[in-house]
């Protein structure tokens, strides 16, 4: 590719510590890749995890592995979807290598894998096993279309019972709708932690927007989870072929529009918005009549909601704004042809495509 | 070389499958060539392969590809591992069923539309592996991927062929034809792969950086187009000064894609962009509004502090 999007590239990759595993030229090649079934059997003996609630701090997750996980999580629509992941630790690191996807599909925030769930959980892993995938299950993924990366009660008390019998276990949450809105991959990977387990209140989770429907049952199991960090990493051969894709693939980069097809959703977040904007109203006009120590001590402990809807709003409205800039990028390319004749191609229509 | 299909099936390939391949070779690869310093305690049972040197340094894998044929388009979305049954040379079936019944639970809707393997070229013993998945999907696809890395190549390695019957010397048989293919992909698919393989920021990133990242996306992809221009633009150039020689059926495939310029020029068009651009600009001006109702309550807030505090002090003189 050009030079700048090289550039820009090294910055990231420096930035979010992303491993190229392997350079094609050393000799430990896609060390990553390898499974050491007698290392990982003594991390299972010794345990690690047992003294430290906090032992796992770092996810890594493969190319293969976020790829399978998040289009499966869109194929569900707005039905929460859930699958397996396989890896391996490493240290303080939880490696996911492959995911796979289970035969449930929940309503609402519940996922619960049921009975037949583990019957094929068991069978695929058995396969896979000989197909040369030998890492063991490590952790579930599920999907939350339209609310946001964080865990439910029953995903936390799901997650805490398998902490107890499966370590190491991971949860790891998409939100399929937002990533289509907001362009980018929403991904959160949690572990809980055990029951009893007082945490300092400085612990503060990353803010996000979360619907008014389930704030509830986000405000109340909270605190009973922890969020890792996520990097990802690729083989050498994924990288060059990822490269090449690229090459074919700038036709749907041109063509693709954020705003189409996700218009329901940015309704229901601009309506979810001004619910939010009603209830806070209630509350200042209380905290008005009540004097003013009541709303000091309310900023006191959280800052107002007031200014969580600006920041909502403006995560919103940036979205938009991105989405609006490419179209009217894309009008200028390919409608004003009138008065230039340098852009003869059209981004709807990709097959005929030179390649020289 | 195999002869080009004339099927006139419109295949699409999604990334998921390319990067499966990818991964089950590299998986395969590393397992049989442990890195140094690893305890090398794994037997390599995993692999159906045999394990002599030339084939531990460059194995072949096999595996399903499933998805979905509607009319004359078959779309390839995803695909599984299969193992090589050495003693019938084609795959294990049974393994195979098994797999299958599972991905059914999964993706009801896929169906087996062929194989992969790696490789650098179609070989005479893949047609063994071929005719045995016939009874499967009439006409399976064959998709082969050369794991060889090779930076001067711009195409992807990636090659799908079909089956065609052929009568040679007499003897009707089946010989593979390759296909072409396109690139198709879902948005939050087309998400992921941007976003592994540009390595955008995994959390969300000031504004500042969001913005960045989506201009320096549209302005690659504009770039890529640019070229693509540049390429067509020099061959016609070339043409018209007698370089090379003149290809009648070409030269109506550019004037085609001239002539669909303006690629909208509507009134409805512009309407509905114009409300599109207006509502979006609305959208702004709510969240402004907000923004400024915020302040402005902070604001109240500190006011009423200062106030409280004076009143009592007892002294109101401050501020007047």
């Amino acid at each position: 590719m050009d030079d700048s999007s090289t550039i820009a590239r090294k910055t990231w990759e420096l930035e979010n510590n992303i491993l190229t595993v392997d350079q094609p030229d050393s000799s430990s090649s896609d060390g990553i890749f390898y499974y050491d079934e007698a290392s990982q059997t003594k991390v299972q003996q010794e345990k690690p995890w047992t003294s430290d609630p906090n032992y796992f701090k770092r996810v890594q997750i493969s190319a293969l592995a976020l790829l399978k996980m998040v289009v499966h999580a869109r194929s569900g629509g707005t039905i929460e979807i859930m699958g397996l992941m396989q890896g391996k630790t490493d240290g303080d690191t939880i490696i996911v290598m492959d995911a796979f996807a289970l035969p449930v599909e929940g309503t609402e925030t519940r996922v619960n894998a049921q009975a037949d769930a583990y019957e094929y959980m068991v069978e695929y892993s058995q396969t896979n096993k000989l197909a040369g995938r030998l890492e063991n299950v490590v952790g579930w993924y599920h999907s939350h279309p339209g609310y946001g990366c964080w865990l439910s009660g029953i995903d936390v008390s799901t997650q805490m019972l398998n902490q107890q019998y499966q370590e190491p276990f991971l949860a790891v949450v998409i939100d399929p709708t937002r990533t289509v809105s907001a362009g980018k991959v929403e991904i959160g990977a949690f572990r809980t932690y055990p029951e009893g387990h007082k945490i300092s209140d400085d612990h503060v989770s990353e803010y996000q927007t979360i619907p008014l429907n389930k704030i509830e049952d986000f405000g109340v199991h909270c605190k009973q989870y922890y969020s890792l960090d996520i990097t990802y990493f690729k083989s050498s051969l994924d990288s060059h072929l990822l490269d090449l894709l690229w090459n074919k693939y700038w036709v749907n980069t041109l063509s693709s529009s954020p705003l189409l097809g996700n218009g329901d959703y940015v309704a229901g977040q601009i309506s979810d918005l001004a619910e939010k904007l009603e209830q806070a109203e209630s509350q200042l006009a209380h905290s008005r009549f009540g004097g003013i120590p009541a709303s000091l001590h309310r900023k006191k402990e959280d800052e107002p909601p007031l200014a969580k809807i600006t920041r909502d709003s403006a995560k919103i409205t940036v979205e938009q704004v991105h989405g609006l800039m490419s179209q009217v990028i894309k009008d200028i390319l390919f409608n004003s042809a009138r008065q230039s004749e340098k852009t003869p191609s059209d981004p709807s229509e990709p097959e005929p495509m030179i390649t020289s | 070389m195999a002869p080009s299909s004339s099927s006139g099936l419109t295949f699409k390939l999604h990334p998921l499958v390319i990067v499966n391949i990818s991964d089950h070779y590299t998986r395969v690869k590393t397992q049989l060539n442990p890195p140094p310093g690893s305890v090398c305690s794994t037997e390599n049972k995993a692999s159906s392969n045999n394990n002599n040197n030339g084939e531990a340094m460059n194995p072949r894998v096999y595996g399903c590809v499933i998805g979905v044929q509607r009319g004359r388009t078959v779309e390839i979305f995803n695909s599984f591992e299969l193992l090589f049954d050495p003693s019938t040379e084609t795959l294990d079936r049974s393994f195979l069923e098994k797999k299958q019944e599972l991905y059914k639970k999964v993706f009801p809707d896929f169906y087996i539309l062929g194989w992969y393997s790696t490789g650098s070229d179609a070989e005479e013993s893949d047609m063994l592996i071929h005719k045995a998945l016939m009874d499967i999907n009439e006409s399976p696809v064959y998709v082969l991927l050369n794991p060889a890395i090779n930076h001067a190549q711009k195409d992807l390695p990636v090659t799908i062929y079909e089956s065609e019957l052929h009568v040679i010397d007499g003897i009707p048989q089946l010989i593979f034809a390759h296909t072409s293919y396109t690139i198709e992909t879902v948005e939050a698919e087309r998400i992921s792969v941007d976003h592994v393989a540009h390595l955008k920021p995994s959390d969300g990133g000031s504004a500042a950086t969001q913005l960045a990242a989506q201009l320096t996306g549209i302005h690659s992809a504009i770039k890529m187009l640019n070229s693509r221009i540049r390429v067509l633009h020099q061959y016609l150039a070339a043409m018209q000064k007698g370089d090379i020689p003149c290809e009648n059926s070409l030269l109506r495939q550019v004037s085609s894609l001239l002539r669909r310029l303006p690629a909208m020029e509507s009134e409805r068009f512009q309407d509905n962009f114009l409300m599109e651009y207006n509502d979006k600009l609305l959208v702004t001006y709510l969240a402004m509004i907000t923004n400024c109702t915020s302040t402005m309550n902070e604001m109240v807030d500190k006011f009423n502090t200062a106030y409280d505090r004076n009143t009592r002090r007892g002294g109101r003189t401050a501020f007047m």
